[in-house]
């Protein structure tokens, strides 16, 4: 079956089973690996992708789902001005330690100040509440999106 | 090889179904963590027909296959209807998972359709050969079975307005995020010109379908709150006797004396 998507702003076309998941199709067949397998699942958000301006767990997408969506990996987003605010912020804090949770957290993270430019912390902490990260403890990623949401003010 | 298919209508979509045997699939949070299949999937989520939120005098219509995230973005859906979804999972499942697919799995944790029993909604279902409107509750027949030929597809879901506004929505689970209900509970109750004008409640607990017993409610509606408080234990005992929880995550006797607490709670809370 051929699937039309956009893949990070390309128009794609995707010529195998419908029933491929996203994920793996991502992964194997474009390279971009980026987007990890950390459950299979939906439990873990290590997957995540944005899918239509949405944060979407891409080992729960079939191809056919994407059928004529938009796609959105870490290696598209971080072309973006709030990629870089976001990827300071991170370091800024040492948010990042084996790095395997943080692509599905950027985006996380891009997916809230999107609809919520200056939220709290219980609403950083639900934000991400999809995504496990099994280093950090959470304080520092939640203290490097309020610093991005600080500093990429007018961003979002 | 055509394995599936991406209908842009009601029509072309039922069509497909009855000629080809397909599965149903609108967000996959179910269908994807089935195993992986490689099978004809019938992909709804380009069905104009099955997205919509309106609203009548009298009634709610939400398309089958809207999202958690939209039922919580609408000003249409009603406070009992976004708490309860606000709890499903995590937000990324929420922007897939649509309430078409938490009714078709046919669990008796599924959060959203566990309102739809406690608010007594109604399920249009329509195929190649017609539609047809039934009560939620007469399309389950048993754990993860519903009444629902492999032809027809969920097309809205129809929720009275009337009773919504005193409610009370409990869900039990193990942690805040991602946490599958250990125990639901919810109840619906109005009380115009000092009687009962309203009674519902609603049970989810591992008992293979939620547990939605109008006719034990009954025994409260008309009653003034004085009156209510005389029957109450009555009423209890009722449920008492009427819920029969099975071996879940947690114990049978666990889910029932929690049911018990809280449907005493909820009593409580009303001033009975
Ligand atoms: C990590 C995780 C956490 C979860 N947490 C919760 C939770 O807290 N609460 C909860 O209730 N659920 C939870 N779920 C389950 C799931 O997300 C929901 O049941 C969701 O509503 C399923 O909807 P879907 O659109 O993704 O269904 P799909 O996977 O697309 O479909 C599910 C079933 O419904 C059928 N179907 C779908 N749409 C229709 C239709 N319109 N007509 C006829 N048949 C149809 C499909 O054929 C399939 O059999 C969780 C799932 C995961 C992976
Ligand atoms: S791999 Fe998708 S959520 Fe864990
Ligand atoms: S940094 Fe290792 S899992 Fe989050």
């Amino acid at each position: 079956m051929l699937i039309r998507f956009t893949l990070n702003g390309e128009d794609t076309v995707y010529e195998g089973s419908a029933s491929d998941r996203l994920l793996d199709v991502l992964r194997n067949k474009y390279r971009l690996c980026g987007v990890k397998c950390g459950c299979g699942e939906g439990e873990c958000g290590a997957c995540c992708v944005i899918l239509d301006g949405r944060l979407a767990n891409s080992c729960l997408a079939a191809m056919g789902r994407v059928e004529g969506l938009d796609v959105v990996t870490i290696e598209g987003y971080r072309t973006t001005e709030r990629f870089k605010v976001l990827d300071r912020a991170f370091a800024s804090v040492a948010a990042v330690q084996c790095g395997y949770c943080t692509p599905g957290i950027v985006l996380a993270s891009e997916c809230l100040l999107a609809v919520n430019p200056h939220p709290t912390r219980e609403e950083i902490r639900l934000g991400i509440s999809g995504n496990l990260c099994r280093c950090t403890g959470y304080n520092a990623i939640v203290r490097a999106i309020e610093i991005a949401a600080w500093e990429g003010d007018g961003l979002w | 090889m055509v394995d599936g298919y991406t209908p842009r209508s009601l029509s072309e979509a039922l069509s497909l179904l009855s000629s080809h045997g397909l599965t149903p699939y609108a967000g996959g949070t179910d269908l994807m963590t089935k195993g992986y299949r490689h099978e004809g999937y019938l992909f709804l989520h380009r069905i104009p027909e099955l997205r919509h939120i309106t609203e009548t005098r009298s009634e709610l219509r939400f398309g089958a296959c809207c999202t958690f995230t939209e039922i919580l973005e609408s000003k249409t859906a009603p406070a009992i209807l976004k708490e309860a979804v606000s709890r499903i999972a995590s937000p990324s499942i929420r922007n897939l998972g649509t309430i078409g697919g938490n009714i078709a799995n046919g669990s008796d944790k599924a959060d959203s359709a566990f309102i739809f029993f406690v608010t007594d909604s109604s399920v249009r279902i329509a195929s190649c050969r017609g539609e047809r409107t039934v009560p939620i509750k007469d399309l389950y027949l048993g754990r993860n079975k519903l009444a629902l030929e492999r032809d027809e597809l969920i097309v809205e879901v129809i929720m009275p307005k009337r009773w919504l506004g005193n409610y009370r929505y409990e869900k039990i689970g193990a942690r805040k995020s991602l946490a599958i209900s250990l125990v639901l509970f919810a109840g619906l109750m109005s009380i115009e010109d000092g009687k009962i004008a309203h009674c519902a409640t609603s049970y989810g607990v591992d008992s293979g379908v939620i547990v939605r017993r109008s006719d034990i409610d009954e025994i409260m509606i008309g009653l003034t709150v004085e009156e209510a408080r005389a029957a109450k234990d009555s009423y209890i005992k009722a449920y008492d006797g009427a819920i029969s929880p099975g071996r879940g995550r947690v114990s049978a006797e666990y889910s029932k004396v929690v049911c018990m607490n809280l449907l005493a709670d909820f009593l409580s809370s009303m001033g009975i």
